[in-house]
């Protein structure tokens, strides 16, 4: 399975989409899991090598947090259709994630967004995955 | 047919036993630098071969398979997040060395040659995420152990035989791997690039004896692709933590054995020796299999390991050697970090005069005022030829030229001592007090500053008032009272103190550092240099010395650490910009200070853990909460060891908000 995931990495680096993170998704994220949350759209930092989008919406208990939910680089973003206008601060969004491995933390890696106002969705489909 | 860890179990003693008996051969070297005719030509655009097992170095995470960990390497690098890369000090940091030929993205090597001669003087080696890295061939020494590391570090070269040796030191602490296996700030790296035909093989030795009980060992392999082109990553990292919430200081970490990954893949894998897979040196060589079929006990195993090149303790001291001598570091701008007999002394020298922070220890003063002197001297401007003659040229010309008075006289003398900051009361920071002061100048008379009459036209002293206090304060038995000339003669309580004008043409700041070691600390901004001076808030040679009994807390050094870095700024992918001068090593950057108070900040929260467990100081101490940062902070004899390093912790720790 791993011998896999490295050719899927090196054919994405040969056809020039950098795409390799700098850090490691499956050690940064709890990658068998997926929390949901449904939220407000405070900020959307389009750049590279990892997007953010930053949410603000309740944790388990209840309380609002500040979630920064990892999406891809604005290269694949871009080759994806989405801009950096695509996301408006206030929007109403709901988003799967997997999350952080570190107790504490208000941080994902982005599985699916879905804007419900007008049906914008992101994941699932191919080349919609944040690598 | 073995799977890949099964594979990886298996030949990776092989490879690092070959990998070393290739390194150990005692080659003929030429010496000297290279010349072009005689050495191959490793120029050019390489391609990374993915041909060996984890060449691409993810590993599962908690796997240390192959590597030498010793107790702390181990506890470091569990207890170390992968999410460690959204604190905003480190988003934009280059893979670390050891991982750099791994990284992906191809390699560029290019030289660069004197134009005369056509030697070597450099090869310049680029990877997608990196700064460039410069390999000197010119048999430059590497820098004194109080230069800045740096993610790269520095690099030098020779050629034995057909082989390139590249020995690098001065390494910020990384990791070996992505995803886990950290190094610290101390190991050096040893590379062997040899050229055969159009591949390149690249063995690595890295020597870290702070966490490996030998070097670690691996090599990667490049193909020769002139059509090829390093990829390069733009990097823009953020102000804000990636980590979610609100607090930008937030330290990611597990506590000792919260991180379950260690068992994640064993889960899949479950034929696999547990203990190999938490690495060792035992673990590494073929000795290793007569444990699994129990002739041997792992702990009797006895293995032909090799040593480290380093003599950790040695080097970790050098960068704060108590020599007797005082050691001048140009920084940035006006600023020079005086090395003087451990204690750094920060200088700022410029038109105005000089103005120093802290004055080392009264024995070294009459060193430290002569080394102030020659490099006042030195900044006065010696006499030079005159290319501008004549009415024509513009400004001033005549008797009242620059040019003719640098002729016909001595330059102008430098100016005095103007300002001095003490960022404490200890003894290190202000013994050279008296000397340093009475020797400047500053105009009380039908001037500001007349705080203290006595003190005649010396220079001004600035501290927070309670270092004032403690230094007027009835001195202990048969301790002398420190005279008034040696007393800050301008205090301040606030949050910070601004000098009242520029000096030296630039803002100065000193900033408080609220209980901190003690309730006096200070820190000083050079707002245009770009320099910070931490005193005792930061160190790259101890933990933080915290004296409870005059008001220092743990929270308040790690909140003076993070004001330091809310002010500091990088130059560029997390290094250099903003230079810090810790109280005591080597002068540092954003990253350094960040690790640092990472360092303290796990430290805490680990201590608070035991203690909220109802653990007694006593148990703590037993629990070794520090394990992984003694060999490179802790002490066992001397002024500051780790037990009270450990003690002071546990006293001052606040109840968890």
């Amino acid at each position: 399975m791993r011998r896999v995931a490295y050719l899927v990495v090196g054919a994405a680096v040969l056809a020039g989409t950098a795409t390799y993170a700098h850090h490691s998704y499956a050690a940064t994220y709890d990658v068998s899991t997926e929390i949901k949350l449904d939220g407000k759209l405070v900020a959307f930092s389009y750049r590279n090598p990892h997007s953010f989008v930053t949410v603000q919406a309740p944790d388990k208990d209840g309380a609002m947090q500040r979630w920064s939910i990892e999406w891809a680089g604005s290269g694949q973003l871009a080759q994806a259709g989405v801009q950096h206008d695509t996301l408006k601060v206030g929007d109403e969004i709901v988003v799967v994630g997997r999350p952080s491995r570190v107790r504490g933390e208000y941080r994902a890696l982005m599985v699916r967004l879905t804007r419900p106002s007008d049906g914008f969705n992101w994941g699932g489909r191919a080349g919609q995955v944040v690598d | 047919m073995f799977n890949g860890a099964q594979t990886r179990f298996a030949i990776r003693p092989l490879l690092l036993l070959a990998c070393a008996a290739v390194a150990s051969v005692p080659l003929f070297s030429q010496g000297g630098p290279a010349r072009a005719g005689n050495a191959p030509d490793i120029s050019g655009e390489w391609r990374l071969e993915n041909s060996e097992d984890d060449t691409t170095a993810q590993p599962p995470l908690g796997d240390y398979t192959g590597i030498p960990f010793n107790d702390a390497g181990r506890l470091r690098s569990d207890t170390t997040p992968e999410s460690i890369w959204g604190t905003p000090e480190y988003q934009c940091r280059p893979h670390s060395a050891p991982h750099q030929w791994r990284g992906l993205g191809g390699a560029r090597i290019l030289k660069e040659q004197d134009p005369l001669t056509r030697d070597i003087r450099a090869y310049h080696i680029q990877f997608m995420r990196s700064l460039d890295r410069p390999v000197f061939m010119d048999g430059r020494p590497h820098p004194p152990a109080w230069a800045p590391h740096s993610w790269t570090g520095f690099s030098t070269g020779e050629w034995i035989g057909n082989t390139l040796k590249i020995t690098t030191t001065h390494l910020k602490d990384g990791y070996l791997k992505r995803g886990g296996p950290q190094t610290s700030d101390m190991y050096s790296m040893t590379e062997f690039l040899t050229r055969h035909g159009d591949i390149l093989s690249i063995v690595t030795v890295i020597d870290d004896p702070i966490y490996m009980d030998e070097p670690y060992v691996h090599s990667t392999t490049y193909a020769y692709d002139p059509t090829a082109s390093v990829a390069h990553e733009v990097c823009n990292s953020s102000a804000f933590a990636e980590n979610g919430g609100t607090d930008r200081h937030w330290v990611p970490h597990f506590l000792p054995g919260e991180n379950n990954a260690r068992s994640e893949w064993l889960k899949d894998e479950n034929w696999f020796p547990p203990e190999a897979a938490l690495g060792g040196v035992r673990t590494l060589y073929p000795e290793y299999r007569t444990t699994l079929n129990g002739t041997v006990r792992p702990d009797t195993l006895k293995v032909p390991a090799s040593r480290s090149a380093l003599t950790i303790d040695k080097r970790i001291a050098e960068q704060s050697p108590r020599d007797g001598q005082v050691h001048v570091l140009p920084v940035q701008g006006n600023i020079y970090m005086l090395v003087t007999d451990g204690t750094n002394v920060t200088v700022s020298l410029g038109p105005e005069g000089v103005m120093v922070v802290n004055t080392g220890p009264a024995q070294m003063s009459d060193k430290l005022l002569t080394a102030i002197n020659q490099l006042a001297n030195a900044s006065v401007l010696p006499p030079t030829t005159n290319n501008c003659a004549g009415v024509s040229c513009p400004g001033a010309w005549g008797w009242s030229s620059p040019y003719m008075n640098a002729v016909i006289s001595s330059p102008a003398p430098p100016k005095p001592v103007r300002y001095i900051v003490n960022t404490s009361a200890s003894p290190d920071n202000v013994g050279g007090n008296l000397k340093i002061a009475t020797s400047g100048f500053f105009p009380r008379v039908q001037g500001f500053g007349a705080a203290v009459e006595s003190v005649g036209r010396g220079a001004s002293i600035v501290a927070h008032e309670n270092v004032l206090n403690r230094m007027t304060a009835a001195p202990a038995a048969k301790q002398p009272a420190v005279p008034a000339a040696a007393q800050p003669t301008d205090t301040y309580f606030d949050e910070f103190f601004k000098l009242p004008a520029y000096v030296n043409g630039e803002a100065v700041i000193v900033y408080s550092a609220a209980a901190a070691n003690t309730d006096g600390d200070s820190f000083v901004f050079f707002r245009h240099s770009e320099v910070i001076a931490a005193g005792d808030l930061y160190s790259t040679v101890s933990y933080p010395v915290i004296d409870v009994a005059k008001g220092g807390t743990i929270q308040g050094v790690i909140d003076g650490l993070n004001k330091i870095i809310d002010l500091a700024v990088p130059e560029y992918r997390a290094q250099g910009g903003t230079w810090v001068i810790p109280g005591r090593g080597r002068l540092s950057d954003t990253a350094d200070v960040a690790s640092y108070r990472n360092m303290v900040t796990m430290m805490r929260d680990r201590i608070r853990d035991l203690k909220s467990k109802g653990m007694t100081l006593q148990q703590v101490k037993a629990a070794r909460p520090t394990l992984d940062f003694d060999g490179r902070y802790g002490s066992t004899t001397g002024p500051w060891t780790t037990d009270m390093f450990v003690e002071a912790v546990y006293r001052t720790l606040q109840e968890k908000k």
